[in-house]
């Protein structure tokens, strides 16, 4: 680690009108190093990412690119000089190949009349051996697992011949199955000199994967150094300023009420879910843990109405519900936090307000007055209880953090008063802090009596949180585990299908 | 509690929320778009009044009004169609066909006019909701091929209706909705004003107004929260029909006859209008308040211009480059020109007023 910075980003400023996003920032990357950048959401991690891939020039600083002062007038530049960012969200064209992917833009082989298809190709596929990388190039990117995606991204990044390559939460999708096969490529990358920067809300990832960390808070660099150097607890204090209380939610005491809460009978979802039999009690936190597309979110999906031809019997309180559509389900004292907030749990574009009422609101004639007094009683209680963080209740639900959004949308449902709440990937894209206050509004709505299906992909959550855990595995429920018996390893053990 | 600690934007947001009022989000845009378009109307309007000594005058205030009375009402209906992030091609023949129905009702049918203007209006909701409401709320078909399909057909059943004949519709009511004055106001102003309340009415006041918005603003988002998202959907096209049905009486009572030729490129000024009034083509953000300027602006500029003796392709010229104008500043307002700079979209989920506009920080 004797060799001098790849990119070395000093003294960074940057304001956006009068708020002061970076103040005075350094940043080094070296050669052959996974760097982890942690902070909390408006640390200035996203503007520092932003200036380091050329798509926000700084208001001070300089950036060093191997020595030499570079400026980026866009992103393009940022690339062509050899920075490649890959983020959580993918951009890949679905229709077309793999390697047409990895050389989208200027950058095929080309002849006098086109483009050089063959030698395309085995570019592509030597990217991939050399990422270790078993994927065939002529595939449609839109048919690969989402782990793999990634990946190509990465031969992408690589492609350029990347000396800096960013990944803005690339894990946040992905099981932890797929995560494993992630972290090899990213090695990989480490192997062959590149430096890497790692952004990740996930704890565990940086202790496995970084070699150094940077650390920042309100723009600054607040710590910084070897990753051995650092504790969870330390990493966590330094990026929120003060310790987070360790929360321990209270395992649900031994059943009161046989028969109520949810319970389905040969449940089915034709291709996806198959045979399910599960019983969530009242005040019960029950998980659902299994790899992506092991059912799990068809089976939410299923229970709200949401996948045509389901079939099985569903009961709430003892009671068979038909459920044809999500309002039905909310009828029969259903509600459901998707895993995609942005465009499934909440309406971007209208307020806090809007959308804190709009299920509440399903059950009215539709042309009636809303009763404004009311609305705006629901809509305090529910900031006020949620702490739910926002300019006001008109602003639009857009502008709020990720873990505010999601307060939201399980505000909207509590506000229904529902017997039983779905919920799928509940801290997905959520910061420390905000997680926790997450984990206790679940404790507080267990508290209350509601029974909760929760589904995740991080084991560690479903530990946390439930009272059991069902193990899905292609459309099937292999096992279940008392909280007691659960543990990470026996989670994997059944989620990969072993018996 | 930490986020309103450690993020300095919370405080400039603060404040830009206050400014943005206590209505619908995206409204702070749509505002801006809606007062631009305002003042170029005052504007356009004083501009007229002071240099055409015609134009400023009751006689000519009273045609600017109920000239532009069928634009009008198309363009209401359109608002919430846009609303919910549809289009629909079909209006302008659906008004000629509805005025083809009025002219059969009377002539052929004997009904009386009061009830044949009714019944008009019901065949527009009928015909609209159960056309290409169903066909796009509850068969899922995209809107742009279901409307153009059913353009084309109406426009065919117009003249298979009609046998390509104009019909004197005789009527001294007609006569009436169409020239005289009520309290010293044209009858047919009345009326525009009437069905403008209405739809303000329905559109802030009502929980299908809300459902309107989600639809427009996440139809995925919108039914996981119980809102009937195909319900909504036909309800809107049924209202675009109902209200090109009114388009159509309207258009029987100004000719005195039902013709298989009118209604050609309404939808086109309707488009502008609503586009002009601040609502959306993504759907989500607007509303008929906006869309009652854009009507008004376009039809003084239509009658300034020609009280000023300018040819007809002036007017095209005019009213088409203020429109793509009005709409690029409203984008460089709201976020820069986004398809200059580089940048990296997610697939399916980005509409404008999720890149925050340029002074804001972008989320961590």
């Amino acid at each position: 680690m004797t060799s001098a910075p790849t990119l070395h980003a000093a003294g960074i400023h940057k304001s956006y009108g009068g708020v002061r996003a970076l103040r005075g920032v350094d940043l080094e990357l070296k050669p052959g190093e996974i760097h982890g950048l942690l902070g909390e959401n408006g640390s200035g991690k996203s503007t520092l990412l932003k200036i380091l891939a050329g798509q926000l020039a700084p208001d001070r600083g300089r950036l060093m690119l191997e020595g030499s002062e570079v400026r980026f007038a866009d992103a393009s530049r940022a690339m062509a000089a050899g920075i490649a960012t890959v983020t959580q969200e993918t951009t890949l064209v679905r229709e077309l190949s793999v390697a047409e992917n990895i050389f989208l833009g200027p950058r095929k082989a080309r002849r006098p009349w086109g483009i050089d298809w063959r030698r395309t190709r085995a570019e592509a596929v030597e990217l991939l051996e050399r990422l270790g990388l078993d994927i065939d190039p002529a595939t449609a990117a839109g048919r690969l697992r989402p782990d793999q995606q990634q990946m190509v991204e990465i031969a992408r990044a690589l492609s350029i011949v990347a000396r800096v390559v960013i990944l803005d939460e690339p894990t946040s999708s992905l099981p932890d199955d797929q995560v494993a096969s992630l972290f090899e490529a990213v090695r990989s990358l480490r192997a062959h000199g590149v430096a890497v920067v790692f952004v990740s809300h996930r704890m565990s990832e940086i202790f496995d994967l970084v070699d150094r960390v940077t650390i920042l808070r309100d723009g600054l660099v607040v710590g910084g150094g070897a990753i051995a150097e650092f504790d969870r607890a330390r990493l966590i204090h330094l990026m929120i300023g003060r310790e987070l209380e360790e929360l321990d939610i209270p395992e649900r005491p031994a059943r009161q009420t046989a028969g109520a809460g949810l319970r389905l009978r040969s449940f089915n979802v034709p291709g996806r879910v198959r045979d399910v039999d599960l019983a969530v009690e009242p005040g019960e936190i029950v998980g659902l843990a299994g790899l992506v597309g092991s059912g799990r979110s068809s089976l939410l999906d299923g229970i709200f109405g949401l996948e045509r031809g389901a079939s099985g019997i569903v009961e709430i309180d003892g009671r068979t519900a038909r459920i044809r559509d999500p309002l039905s389900a909310i009828r029969a004292g259903l509600g459901y936090v998707p895993a995609d907030r942005k465009t499934r749990g909440l309406v971007l574009d209208m307020s806090v307000q809007a959308n804190l009422l709009m299920a509440q609101s399903c059950r009215r004639v539709r042309l009636r007055r809303p009763r404004r007094a009311a609305e705006e009683r629901t809509v305090a209680d529910a900031v006020r209880r949620f702490r739910i963080v926002s300019d006001s209740a008109a602003a639009p639900v857009a502008r709020l953090s990720g873990g505010n959004q999601q307060k939201v949308v399980l505000a909207k449902w509590l506000a229904t008063e529902p017997r039983m709440l779905l919920l799928d990937e509940p801290t997905r894209g959520v910061d420390v802090g905000a997680k926790a206050e997450i984990y206790r509004t679940l404790a507080a709505i267990k508290d209350s009596g509601v029974g909760v299906l929760v589904s995740s992909s991080e084991t560690p959550e479903l530990l946390l949180l439930c009272d059991r855990i069902l193990v899905m595995y292609r459309g099937r429920i292999v096992a279940e585990l008392s909280r007691a018996d659960a543990t990470e390893s026996r989670i994997m053990h059944y989620g990969m299908g072993h018996e | 509690m930490s986020d309103a600690e450690t993020d300095p934007a919370i405080r400039r947001r603060r404040v830009e929320a206050v400014r943005a009022g206590t209505g619908r989000a995206g409204r702070a845009a749509f505002k801006l778009r809606f007062l631009a378009v305002l003042i170029l109307f005052v504007a356009v309007f004083v501009f007229f009044a002071l240099t055409q000594q015609r134009f400023f005058t009751s006689g000519n205030i009273d045609a600017l009004l109920t000239s532009g009375s069928i634009l009008w009402m198309v363009a209401l209906g359109l608002t919430f169609v846009m609303l919910t992030g549809g289009f629909d091609l079909s209006l302008g023949s659906l008004l000629a066909l509805s005025g083809i129905a009025m002219g059969v009702f009377m002539t052929q049918w004997g009904i009386p006019v009061g009830w044949a203007m009714a019944m008009t209006v019901a065949f527009g909701v009928l015909v609209g909701g159960l056309g290409n409401g169903v066909l796009i709320g509850k068969v899922g078909l995209p809107f742009l091929v279901v409307t153009l399909g059913t353009l084309t057909l109406y426009g065919g059943l117009v003249n298979l209706w009609s046998q390509e004949v104009t019909t004197q519709v005789p009527s001294a009511t007609l006569t009436a909705l169409a020239f005289n004055n009520a309290l010293g106001v044209p009858i047919s102003v009345w009326v525009m004003v009437g069905v403008w309340l209405v739809a303000l009415y329905v559109q802030r006041s009502t929980y299908f107004g809300r459902d309107v918005y989600a639809v427009g603003g996440s139809a995925d988002a919108a039914q996981l929260s119980g809102v009937r998202v195909s319900r909504t959907l036909i309800a809107v096209y049924a209202i675009a029909g109902g209200l090109a049905g009114v388009a159509g009486v309207l258009q029987v009572a100004r000719i005195g006859a039902s013709s298989p030729q009118v209604g050609g490129t309404v939808i086109f000024d309707a488009a502008a209008a609503v586009l002009l009034g601040g609502t959306s083509f993504s759907g989500g953000i607007g509303g008929v308040g906006g869309t009652a300027i854009g009507v008004l602006f376009l039809a003084t500029l239509q009658n300034g211009l020609s009280v000023s003796g300018v040819a007809d392709y002036w007017q095209q010229i005019v009213s088409g480059g203020i429109l793509i104008v009005v709409v690029t500043l409203d984008r460089v307002q709201r976020g820069g020109l986004a398809g200059v700079r580089i940048r990296r979209t997610r697939p399916g989920s980005p509409r404008p007023s999720e890149t925050a506009p340029s002074a804001n920080p972008p989320p961590d």
